[in-house]
Order: structure tokens, then sequence, then C-alpha cells
């Protein structure tokens, strides 16, 4: 099966992102807001509870956050 | 003995590796066809020389006969791009398998072995045709002018081709720009009346019999005709594509080392007169404005250049899905004849238009242009491309291919293009990109519309890679800042 065929193959299955491009800055933008406010809210109280229950949100948040706003920027990563 | 070693051994090297066919110069192929009729179209209407030879070629040997050599002088096989040989009666069935053969370089003939999907019966016939492009073969004549005169090619060629075998009749029919050729070769003997006979742009030489001629002569002639357009050549065209599964986009950058290979000025530049030509809208050989047909979607487009941005640039979007969007470049200063002109330009594309996923598995097919640049009617000849895809990180398993059509795809046969896959580090990346860079050289605009097709695979961890590592990090600072304020360094009895 030559590449070419692999590709009209699959004429029904077009990528799609999760996140389309229009909503990239609004996305990051909002998580990034979330990591902060939650990083805030360890910084009140550095206890082991606090890790699971604000650092580990803020950091999820921060992780796809900056993904998807150096995407909206321009830097398509 | 012992150079004769190292050349085997060097030989069984590359037959190990490629499809390229080792012979020593002395390599004669043999005498098993005769070229029944045969029929070259030379196009003279672009920078760069266009060829199609249409030949009918009878098997003269007692067994059937599967390979046919084409043969070209070496000063013009290095010129030569784009070759192609299909069966001209069913050009549908795709180009035939061409090997080239390897001579050493002092050899004065090249070969190329092409490979009949069957072989030919004896004293049957198939027809050929050939098609390639020559670059860099036009001289400007006279070799500078002033900046408003206009601009004459010289082409010389020889009234017999190159062949490895006697040919019975044959014609060259040439397809100028214009009716104004100044000088022109006019045969003495060759055929019973004139040579070559006229017809508006077109001159044809011959019909030549040729069958007591023996394979190889040469009979020289050159034409010298108008062509007040540049000679727009691109040195080096490097071409990044670059995918991005986070953000669905396609992003395009070319960078170009353009160069006029017409004539150079006499005096020195002149803004006056230049500002004339302009205002007159009359024809000059300076490269003035460049078209760049884009993909319908295209956004984001720049024009950059060593100063910086050139805001001479216009850009008209498309519409999807159907109308083409056109960036008019405007270079900095005219390129005149001996001029170089460097720039990049670059814009972005809707991902889901190029990238499809295999149903029910971790593999993506994405299908690219292998080159776009600009449309002009005078033609670009491409001496070297690099095409880079840049494709996610992790991406495993790149497979590749190049489309080939009912008409040829100005491309090299798939083996001749060099690639090679590369780890490329740039902005959040703890791998690196897989990167397949493919190498092609002598190309025309007319690879324009040829498509490449890349497959790989590519997981769903592949893909969280990043913002995982991210979250690690952030994670991190959490712990140890968790840590490190759980230290008691207050000073107490203890």
């Amino acid at each position: 099966m030559s590449l070419n065929q692999v590709w009209e193959a699959a004429s029904a299955s077009p990528y799609a992102p999760l996140i389309s491009k229009d909503s990239q800055f609004s996305v990051g933008f909002t998580l990034l807001l979330s990591a902060f406010i939650l990083t805030g809210l360890f910084g009140l109280n550095r206890s082991f509870l606090s890790i699971a229950s604000f650092g580990v949100p803020a950091s999820l948040a921060f992780g796809f956050g900056a993904v998807y706003m150096i995407c909206a920027v321009g830097v398509y990563v | 003995m012992k150079p004769f070693t190292a050349f085997a051994a060097v030989c069984s090297f590359f037959l190990s590796t490629s499809t390229v066919v080792c012979a020593e110069s002395s390599f004669k192929p043999p005498q098993t066809f005769k070229n029944a009729n045969l029929v070259r179209n030379t196009n003279l209407e672009k920078g760069y020389v266009r060829e199609t030879v249409n030949i009918v070629v009878e098997n003269v040997d007692k067994e059937p006969q599967s390979t046919y050599y084409l043969s070209f002088p070496s000063d013009v096989f290095d010129k030569v791009g784009g070759l192609e040989v299909r069966d001209r009666k069913a050009p549908e069935n795709g180009p035939f398998a061409v090997d080239v053969v390897s001579a050493e370089s002092t050899s004065d003939v090249h070969y190329v072995a092409v490979d009949l999907p069957q072989p030919l019966a004896p004293k049957s016939q198939i027809t050929l045709g050939i098609s390639y492009y020559l670059l860099n073969s036009l001289t400007p004549r006279p070799a500078a002018i002033n900046q408003a005169d206009k601009q004459y090619l010289a082409y010389s060629f020889s009234a017999y081709l190159h062949s490895a075998y006697p040919t019975v009749t044959q014609k060259t029919r040439l397809k100028l720009p214009s009716t104004n050729v100044p000088d022109y070769t006019t045969t003495n003997g060759l055929k019973s009346g004139a040579d070559p006979e006229r017809q508006g742009t077109t001159y044809t030489y011959g019909p030549y019999d040729t069958a007591e001629v023996a394979p190889g002569t040469t009979y020289p002639i050159t034409l010298r005709y108008e062509f007040t357009k540049p000679v727009i050549t691109a040195s080096l065209l490097e071409r990044d594509l670059e995918v991005s599964h986070w953000g669905g986009n396609l992003a395009t950058e070319e960078r170009y080392w353009l160069r006029n290979n017409g004539s150079n000025l006499v005096n020195q530049f002149s803004r006056v007169e230049w500002t004339l030509t302009n205002f007159q809208q009359l024809p000059s050989s300076a490269i003035r404005e460049l078209k760049y047909p884009l993909k319908p979607g295209a956004v984001d487009p720049y024009f950059i250049d060593d100063i910086g941005n050139v805001s001479t640039s216009r850009y008209r979007p498309g519409r999807s899905p159907k109308r083409e969007g056109s960036l008019e470049l405007k270079p900095r200063f005219p390129v005149f004849g001996g001029w170089n002109y460097s720039f990049r330009i670059g814009w972005n594309d809707n991902l889901s238009n190029f990238l499809r996923r295999v149903a029910g598995a971790d593999t993506y097919v994405l299908k690219v242009p292998f080159l776009e640049g600009p449309k002009v009617p005078e033609g670009v000849q491409y001496e070297k491309v690099v095409v880079r895809v840049v494709l996610p990180e992790g991406a495993r398993n790149v497979r590749y291919e190049t489309i080939h059509g009912a008409s040829n795809n100005g491309l090299p046969p798939v083996d001749q293009i060099q690639s090679h896959v590369s780890p490329h580090k740039t902005f959040m990346d703890t791998l690196g990109r897989t990167a397949l860079t493919l190498t092609a050289e002598n190309l025309s605009d007319e690879a324009r519309d040829a498509q490449l097709v890349i497959t790989y695979e590519y997981s769903f961890w592949d893909g969280m890679r990043k913002p995982i590592t991210i979250t690690a990090g952030l994670l991190t600072v959490f712990a140890a800042a968790w840590a490190i304020g759980n230290i008691d360094v207050s000073i107490k009895k203890r």
C-alpha cells in the first residue's frame, strides 16, 4: 500500500486539535491565571496537604497553560 | 592493480547502499536498440531549457531487451534536472525506473539506464517520452547591457541528439519566447531545402536522415533570441515545514538565495532611468516583483531580509476552501543581471488540511507540497533545495514518498533525493523533534505541484511530554518549598 493510498484511506479523519486556534489564548490565559492563584494559595500554607490540594492543580494548570499560551503567541510547539 | 581494487570496492559499496550502478569509464551500452524516429521539443520560453524527447525505439537484438540507455555529454549531465521517462502511449502508467550509470568523473559521456517494465521483444517498438530540464544552459549575449536595453540569450546545442544508439531520422523543434531572433545557425548539407524552417516563434531543425551518422556525432547550432526578463536562479532554497499538534498549525518558512543570471549592467545603476522604466511599464531584465500564490487559508505571512522587515509586500488572502492567496513580494532593490538577493518568507496554515490520522492506530499521514515558490512567467530554476519537515517531538517510524501523476512532477526519482532523519531542538523540547531533511538538486518551478506524503507514529503520551515536563518542574518547586520550609533552623536547646 503506497503512502498516498494511506492518505486517501484516512480521508474521513482529518486531524483536529483539542483546542482550536481561536481559543488558544483564552484557554492558556485562564489556565495560567488559575495556576497563579493556586500558587498563591499554596504560599499561604506550605503544608504537604496543600501540595496535594493546590500544588498539583497549579502545576497541571501551568503545564498545559504554558503550552497553549506559547501557541497563542505564535510559537507553535 | 591496486587502483582497480579500490574502484571495485567503491562500486560494491554503492551497489549495496543505493541504486547507482557503477561502471568503468570504458562502459559502452550494448547495441541492442535503434532509434527509428526521434523528435526533440525544446522550450526556451522560460529562464531554463525544457526538453521533451519522443523516441520510437526498436529492439534490433535477437533476445528480448529491458534496459535502454540514455546518454548525456558530461557538461550537459550536471545540468539535467527532473529527468523522467514514460511510455508515450500510456503515460498514466507512471515513470520508468532510471538508474544513473556512474562512470569516472573524467569520462566525457554519462549514461542513464532506463528499466522497461516489460522486456521489449525482438523487432518490436516502444515510444519513449523523455522529459527533463537543463539549468544554467542559457548565456546572455551580449554579456553586459545598458539598464533599459533589451536582453538576448544564446542557446547552443547539437543538431544530432546525443544517443547511445543509431538514429534513423531525427528533428528538433524549438519554441522561442519571441520572434526577435537576431542570430541563428543555418545548417549546410544536412538536409535538402531550408534548415531551419521558421513558423512564428517555432524553429524546426531537420528532419535529418541520420542512419549512417555514428552515435555521438555533434553538429553545433546556436540561437540568440530576445529575452527581456530576468533569469531567476535560486542557488539555494531552504524550506522548513513545522508540524504542531498542540497548536493545530503547519508553519512554513522559506529562505531564498536568489541570483539573476541575465546580462550584467555596463554602467552604474541609475535610479532615474529605473523610475522611468517602471513608470512606462517597460519590460526589464531585472527582478521587479515576485508573485507567490499561497494555499487557501494561509495566514500571518512575513517577508524579511538581512536588514529586517521588507515593507514593499502585499498579501491578498485567499478564501477557504478554493481561492488561493497571493503574496506579492517586491525586493528591496531591482535585481539586475549578476546581482544577488537573499530573503526569507513564512506563513501559517491550519494543520487539518494537511494531516490525517489513520483509523485505529497512532499513525498520522501528512501531505504537503514539496516545493512552492514564486509563480512567474519567466520561470525559476533551483540549483539546490533542502526541504526539512519538522515533526512533533517523539514521532517515530518516519516514511515518505513523492507522488507521480499523469505527467512529469518535476522531481528527480525518489532514490535520488537524499534524506536523513535527525533531532531538531527548539522551544519547549526535551528530546528534540524529529526532523526529516530531503535534499534535491537541479529543480525548477515545474516541481511546484509535486506533493510529499509522510507517515509517522505518534502516541498520546508522546504528545503529553511537553505539559508533563513543565508540570513536573513546577511541582518540584512546590515540593522543594515545602521541604525547605520544614527544616527547623531556629536557635534553641535540643
